[in-house]
């Protein structure tokens, strides 16, 4: 079967490029790990609000930061696409009897991996900084899975724009102006009691809040919307997380199916 | 005898109602060297996109090898080497890396790959920079290396789009004497190319496609024969003989003893006289003027080059043109030539 071997070798050439590379990795790492340095410092003071004190902010903030990177890394992968239209890598690829799906999943494969690389640098960063997983290691495992599979959903977008529109600064631009609104209208650095009332309503509906307690909860052990700590895994939060996820992903990767078809018949 | 390729009232209209190929029909037989010229805009991309299976053809027919493009498109590519107009090679892998990608793309197994591989290094002169990035390379190696990936699997068919434009003449001639080396072993070459001098010297036949059309097909002898005259230079040695001008003189004897002669037009050194098989008529026109006693001081003829076939049939004079950003664009561009 040509599927798993093709997409096995494209996923070989993605990571002997990142490696060769090592900028793509560290180049949506800055914004994060400046984040989980000074931001933290910057609102300590937010501490004293959250889960009765007993979370610090730089624990509150770590899932927040980890969604954060996963968000601006996976719109980095319609830019990959975009070069090798452009560069005709493509068209060379689309020549060979190579099967269609697998450049496609070699892709995807190659840019979750980078997210997950980039998610346990900025664990091992908090870690490092006094967040400790109240969850222990399985507790992490998760984290680093819900943020594959967000990472998954949001490459879709990025991939779909790329594809149709087959230019990097599109990509870039839509990414930027999507990523900071979607990301400072959710809980992914403060809790809803700071925000508006309008604002609230905002980002409980915004899947970037939804993500973020999939991954907040495992790493705190909270609910920190309901204010209830050492609570172990809260599954309600994390297969709610998954839905939406679920659901964005099939919009996102649907749509990148069918752009993709349409380039590659 | 169906041809390697054939295509038979082949017609590309796009989406925004440009017609690109407008029902175009040739054949090219197994082993052949074919060129397939034109100026930009005439088609030929696009003619090869459809041949390669990387784009559908809106109406007539075309088969590789006997395989539809439209029906057994995974099959055709197995068989065939293309080469994009642009150089494509992966910058951030090493030269042998490109090369072991493409054997795995396709569908080739490791040691066979590694053979392969270790071959074709050789035969492109890349041993000593093959664990290098291509990143590093210099225009003329990219270029090696890029025919070297469409080689990889051994195919039937050379599809080359431009693969010399914008390389220095050395590695232009390096690059043709390696597809001369490969024709020789029996691969079939359908090449685009705006290098006159080598298809004349290297294609045993070519087409010149312009506006979607085919205008001429046939061997470059034939189409240069086609365009009728050679020239012939003639120099004298005095400029007036027995008193009367010399070119006056010679025009008499021409005008009385030859027929194929189509036109005489004075020149520095003496006349340029037009005529088919020019060649041919050397030696009955140094007798003829040595019985009238005009004393030659040089005798030259030259045939029509493929510039000329190439202007009589599209009024364009072939231009080479370097490679600019402008051309850089990916198999995405609409149209590009």
């Amino acid at each position: 079967m040509s599927f798993f071997s093709d997409a096995t070798h494209l996923f070989v050439r993605s990571m002997k490029k990142l490696v060769r590379n090592p900028i793509l990795v560290f180049f949506s790492l800055f914004q994060p790990i400046i984040f989980l340095l000074l931001f933290t410092q910057l609102f300590s003071g937010l501490g004293r609000f959250l889960g009765a004190g007993i979370l610090s902010y730089t624990a509150f903030a770590t899932a927040g930061i980890v969604l954060q990177n996963a968000f601006s890394s996976a719109f980095q992968s319609g830019t990959a696409v975009v070069d090798d239209i452009k560069s005709g890598f493509l068209s060379k690829m689309l020549a060979t009897p190579v099967n269609r799906s697998a450049i496609l999943f070699g892709r995807l494969l190659s840019d979750v991996f980078r997210v997950v690389v980039q998610t346990v640098i900025i664990l091992v960063l908090a870690y490092a900084l006094g967040v400790y997983p109240a969850t222990g290691a399985i507790g992490y495992l998760l984290v680093i899975f819900t943020v594959a599979f967000f990472g998954l959903a949001w490459s879709g977008i990025s991939l779909a724009l790329g594809l149709k529109t087959k230019s990097a600064e599109t990509v870039f631009g839509i990414a930027g102006a999507v990523t900071f609104p979607l990301l400072f209208m959710s809980t992914a650095l403060v809790t809803a009691d700071f925000m508006p009332p309008w604002m609230q309503d905002v980002s409980t509906y915004n899947p970037v809040s939804i993500a973020v307690n999939a991954i907040r909860n495992p790493i705190t052990g909270c609910n920190v919307a309901q204010r209830v700590c050492n609570i172990g895994f809260d599954w309600n939060t994390i297969l709610q997380a998954y839905g939406v996820i679920a659901a964005i992903g099939l919009v996102t990767l649907g749509a990148t199916l069918y752009l993709f078809r349409k380039v590659v018949s | 005898m169906p041809g390697i390729i054939d295509v038979s009232q082949l017609v590309k209209t796009y989406g925004d109602g440009t017609k690109a190929v407008k029902g175009i029909t040739f054949s090219v037989n197994e082993g052949e060297f074919f060129g397939f010229l034109g100026p930009n805009g005439a088609g030929k991309s696009t003619t090869i996109k459809i041949l390669t299976t990387l784009l559908q053809k809106t109406s007539g027919f075309a088969s590789v090898a006997g395989l539809n493009v439209d029906s057994d498109a995974a099959k055709i590519r197995k068989i065939i080497g293309v080469q994009n107009q642009d150089t494509v090679v992966d910058e951030d892998l090493t030269g042998r890396e490109n090369l072991v990608l493409q054997g795995q793309l396709q569908q080739m197994h490791g040691p066979a790959i590694k053979e392969r591989v270790d071959d074709l290094l050789k035969i492109v002169d890349l041993v000593d920079a093959a664990d290098k990035r291509a990143g590093f390379y210099s225009g003329g190696m990219k270029k090696r290396l890029d025919l070297a990936t469409t080689l990889v699997h051994n195919p039937k068919i050379l599809f080359l789009d431009e693969p010399t434009t914008g390389l220095d003449p050395q590695s232009r001639a390096a690059i043709w004497a390696y597809l001369k080396r490969l024709n020789e072993q029996g691969i079939t070459i359908f090449i685009t190319t705006q290098y006159l001098e080598e298809v004349d010297r290297l294609c045993r036949r070519l087409a010149i496609v312009d506006l979607g059309e085919i205008v001429a097909q046939g061997t470059p002898g034939d189409l240069k024969q086609e365009i009728g005259a050679d020239s012939i230079s003639l120099g004298f040695e005095n400029s007036s003989l027995n008193g009367g001008d010399v070119r006056t003189k010679a025009r008499q004897v021409l005008e009385k003893k030859f027929d194929g002669v189509s036109n005489i037009v004075d020149s520095d050194i003496g006349l340029t006289v037009y005529a088919k098989n020019g060649s041919y008529m050397v030696p009955e026109l140094v007798r003829a003027f040595d019985e009238a006693q005009i004393r030659l001081s040089t005798i030259g003829v030259s045939s029509p080059t493929l510039d000329d076939v190439f202007l009589k049939h599209t009024g364009k004079r072939i231009r080479v043109e370097e490679v600019s950003s402008a051309n850089m664009r990916g198999m995405f561009g609409r149209r590009r030539r």
